[in-house]
């Protein structure tokens, strides 16, 4: 009986991010709490696999950006609530990664969509946010020992940093994988400038992230 | 330059036969330069935004060094956030290309619901656009001022992300929105009718970077676009305007049929960027001039040969359409493009456009 | 623009032949804003000999200049004698420069050899660069410095001037094997591609008379440039193209003894008026220039107009001919307006 409550609480937490219910998502991120349900389960079962299934929705064109922001502001609800409880040495961290928008581009909406797709996936996203100048990538990566850093730009203009940023970053580390996005950009562009990754889709840079995560050392 | 076949007509001439729907020797060219123009005269890209003067100087001056056409517009920039009491940030990076959204005039549903139509003439961008539209006038180019895109103007006002929200959570906010952006719109029309007298003489301008199918689907782009877009041009003809150009920019097949039903003008240009393949741009939009589309990213990374033959590629499609083509970049020519390549799309059209 | 009604290597040969060309040549003289111009980056203008060449090519093709593409630049001594130089990156530099020099004593010197023309320094890059303008029919230019510019780069500047005054022996044995290696690589590129093929162009920035005097140009310039002249014309080439850079002035009663070939080809700078620069060179040599590159780079269009046309007016009177050019390396970031400028002075001008 309480496993099956369990699994229809988190069944409908689920439901509740696919379907843009925010209210619904907090209250029964509350609810999964009080009936002592784990709370890493909730995200797993729950919010990642919600983002999973918006994300088949986005690439078969049946949810845009609107209903992806709102998708998105129902997981943080619930994910607000729940990660606070999750018990470190249970928490299924993916990897490490810094996200931003390069310098001169304030064009955040893709970065955020990202950052969406790899919170719920479980990835620990040190986001600098947008018009970020290019040497604040290599300190943040530094600063946290990030596995990955992704950098997204939507414009000509703005794309021009990325070769820049990938080299400084390879120059300090060239084990760190470097992926990048954005309208203007392709895969053999990205290959051009020395990228290790390319996401066309926020739904594609979670893929993406996985396959550029090196094994890391036990701690 | 001094390779290519001389010319029958000049740029003026067969600006004019296009929309007259006239023959013209050859395809025209619309570098798209706002920002690329002022870098070949070593200005910043941005001085367009500050100094009218000199941005309208920077195109008239490319156009004679790329042949070309007779066109240019003042895009305002993040426009029209300034207008409505937002905040805009007037890009210095090197990697910037056009002024951003700083602080949205509205930031809540109240201030939405209160939200009126400023007086538009002394505030934001106008003055600088009213200005390079002087400079239009006087030197015999058409007369441009914004048209739309109803959802682009107001993703600047409120801003995007907002605007997505509301669209499904707040849709008949999004709604009363869309009508004060139309009335905004047709103020502006007026002003500048007002101020020229000479509607004949205008081709206002639509930018739709927020209609594109990468943020919205068709079916809010007909519910939240396409009704108001079609009033403002209506009014626009109804005030003596022919010809309006629109720039659908971006991933748009989806919209292409909802587009297809805005007048576009007799004819209108419609221009595409290079998502939209061509001979589907032809099939919707049979009555107008269409225009595009290599694709930006190309100009500026790709090889010469590359930008050519997507110039080929484009010219040979183009050239068939019955109301007739201008060959462009699929959006603004990339500021730091290397400048052969863009004279590689002029010397496609020395190899495949001529008419005669 | 008017369509032209010969092409680029036919005026250049009319020119050199002493004909009637269409219009004014034009050659604003630019490598790296050639790389720039069609998105390469700068250092292949020097790095790779097949970017370097297309890049000028396609460059020349689209502004409808003349002469070109050539390969070299003002560093050129320091590499081919033992020492280094480094590609231009960064967003400030133009040009190869120095980073060690084979010379910075006396002992240096005497360690100093004739370099092998065929693997020494950049001269492997030359060549593929010849061998791409022998293939597209352009003219075949080697680009050197003169003796002394060649001397200032296998021994810096500051030791130099004061050897100069201190110790002219060493500087004349700087000078001597120079001399010999201007001489042997031109033998060199002409026995490879015919004498009358090649057209080695000498550049000779140092011997600014901001920096050293007439009287030190007679002693330790003169003798040498008539020297090399003499011997590079001895082997059947039939013009050497000089690029006298800079203030000169003083030193214009001096190259007006060097033999430059029938006709040479002198190129100034803007600080030497076109009328005096044919008054002392008019009657041996096509003058060339000498539009101010400062002026290419930072002045307003009509600013390089009215440069280009006075230029054109007064190179009318050059009675072995003129060709429009920049009075120094056109600097990689020029607007590209102001380089299409210069065409339309000439398109404006009087056809010939």
């Amino acid at each position: 009986m309480a496993k099956e409550r369990a699994q229809n609480l988190i069944k409908q937490l689920h439901d509740a991010v696919v379907k843009m219910d925010e209210e619904a998502s907090a209250q029964l991120s509350k609810t999964i709490l009080a009936e002592g349900i784990d709370a890493n389960r909730a995200i797993t079962e729950g919010l990642t696999a919600a983002m999973s299934k918006v994300g088949e929705l986005y690439t078969n064109q049946e949810y845009w950006v609107p209903e992806l922001l709102l998708c998105s502001d129902a997981l943080y609800a619930a994910l607000d609530i729940l990660k606070p409880e999750v018990k470190v040495e249970e928490a299924d961290i993916k990897g490490q990664i810094v996200l931003g928008v390069v310098e001169g581009d304030m064009h955040d909406i893709g970065k955020n969509l990202v950052k969406v797709m790899l919170d719920a996936a479980g990835w620990t996203v040190h986001d600098l946010g947008r018009d970020v100048q290019l040497e604040r990538f290599v300190e943040e990566q530094q600063r946290t020992n990030a596995d990955i850093v992704a950098l997204s730009a939507l414009m000509t203009t703005s794309m021009l940093a990325m070769p820049k940023v990938i080299q400084m970053m390879k120059a300090r580390d060239p084990n760190v994988a470097v992926m990048v996005g954005g309208a203007p950009l392709t895969r053999e562009i990205a290959s051009s400038y020395g990228a290790d990754g390319y996401a066309k889709t926020a739904v594609d840079a979670v893929a993406e992230a996985v396959k550029l995560l090196k094994p890391r050392e036990i701690k | 330059m001094t390779k290519f076949k001389q010319d029958e007509m000049t740029e003026k001439e067969r600006f004019e036969a296009l929309l007259l729907r006239k023959p013209i020797d050859r395809v025209p060219f619309f570098p798209y330069d706002f920002a690329f123009a002022p870098v070949m005269l070593g200005y910043s890209k941005f001085i367009g935004y500050t100094d009218a003067d000199k941005g309208f100087d920077a195109i008239v001056r490319t156009h004679e060094m790329f042949d070309g056409c007779n066109y240019a517009f003042h895009p305002g920039g993040a426009f029209p956030a300034r207008v409505f009491g937002g905040e805009v940030k007037i890009p210095t990076s090197e990697y910037a290309m056009a002024v951003a959204l700083e602080r949205p005039a509205v930031e809540t549903e109240e201030a939405a619901w209160k939200l009126q139509l400023p007086d538009i003439r002394t505030r934001g961008a106008i003055p600088l656009m009213m200005r390079f539209s002087e400079l239009q006038y006087k030197y015999g180019y058409p007369i441009s001022f914004t048209s739309g895109s109803i959802l682009t103007r107001l993703g600047y006002i409120i801003g995007v992300e907002k605007m997505c929200r509301w669209m499904l959570r707040k849709p008949e906010l999004v709604h009363r929105l869309c009508q004060l952006v139309v009335d905004f719109l047709v103020s502006v029309a007026e002003y500048w009718v007002d101020t020229f007298k000479h509607p004949e003489l205008m081709i206002p301008l639509t930018g739709a970077p927020t209609d594109s199918n990468q943020i919205i689907s068709s079916k809010q782009f007909a519910e939240f676009c396409l009704p108001y877009q079609k009033e403002v041009y209506q009014k626009l003809r109804d005030m003596g305007i022919r010809h309006i150009f629109t720039h659908i920019c971006g991933e748009q097949n989806l919209n292409l049929p909802y587009w297809a039903q805005i007048p576009m003008g007799d004819p209108g240009i419609v221009s595409f960027g290079h998502e939209v393949d061509l001979d589907t741009a032809s099939k919707y939009f049979p009555n107008d001039v269409i225009m595009g589309n290599v694709e930006p990213a190309v100009i500026q990374t790709g090889k010469p040969e590359a930008v050519y033959e997507l110039s080929r590629i484009c010219i040979e499609k183009g050239k068939k359409h019955p109301s007739g083509f201008i060959l462009s970049s699929g959006c603004d020519m990339p500021p730091h493009s290397p400048p052969y390549n863009v004279w590689m799309m002029r010397k496609a059209i020395d190899d495949f456009g001529w008419y005669i | 623009m008017k369509p032209d009604r010969t092409t680029s290597r036919e005026r250049i040969d009319a020119l050199l032949a002493g004909r009637t060309t269409d219009h004014v040549p034009l050659y604003p003289f630019m490598l790296g804003f050639c790389t720039k111009n069609v998105g390469y980056p700068l250092a292949t203008a020097y790095s790779d000999p097949q970017k370097s060449f297309a890049a000028q090519l396609w460059t020349q093709e689209q502004y409808g200049f003349d002469w070109g593409p050539i390969y070299g630049y003002a560093s050129y001594g320091t590499w081919e004698f033992g020492g280094q130089v480094k590609m231009p990156e960064g967003g400030y530099e133009q040009a190869p420069s120095h980073v060690s020099f084979p010379v910075q004593t006396e002992e240096d010197i005497d360690r100093l050899s004739l370099p092998d023309v065929k693997t020494a320094g950049f001269l492997p890059l030359a060549m593929e660069f010849s061998r791409l303008q022998a293939e597209h029919g352009t003219a075949i230019t080697l680009v050197l410095g003169s003796s002394f510019t060649i001397a200032g780069n296998m021994c810096p500047v500051e030791i130099l001037y004061r050897w100069m005054l201190r110790k002219p022996e060493l500087v004349h044995r700087l000078l001597r094997l120079a001399t010999a290696h201007i001489i042997d690589t031109v033998k060199y590129w002409a026995d490879i591609f015919g004498a009358e093929q090649v057209i080695p162009q000498i550049w000779e920035p140092l011997a600014n008379n901001d920096i050293i005097s007439p009287k030190q140009f007679e002693h330790f310039i003169l003798p040498y440039l008539q020297e090399s002249s003499a011997s590079i014309l001895g082997t059947g080439i039939k013009h050497i193209f000089y690029h006298i850079c800079g203030q000169q002035n003083l030193n214009l009663p001096y190259w007006s003894q060097v033999s430059m070939g029938n006709p040479g080809i002198c190129s100034v700078g803007s600080e030497i008026e076109i009328g005096t620069a044919i008054k002392h060179l008019g009657d041996k040599a096509i003058i060339a220039g000498n539009i101010a590159p400062h002026i290419l780079l930072t002045g307003r269009p009509q600013q390089v107009y009215d440069l280009c046309k006075n230029a054109i007016e007064a190179g009318k009177k050059a009675p072995r001919g003129f060709m429009l050019m920049s009075g120094c390396e056109t600097p990689p970031d020029t607007p590209p307006y102001n380089i299409y400028m210069m065409r339309k002075a000439i398109d404006d001008s009087d056809c010939y």
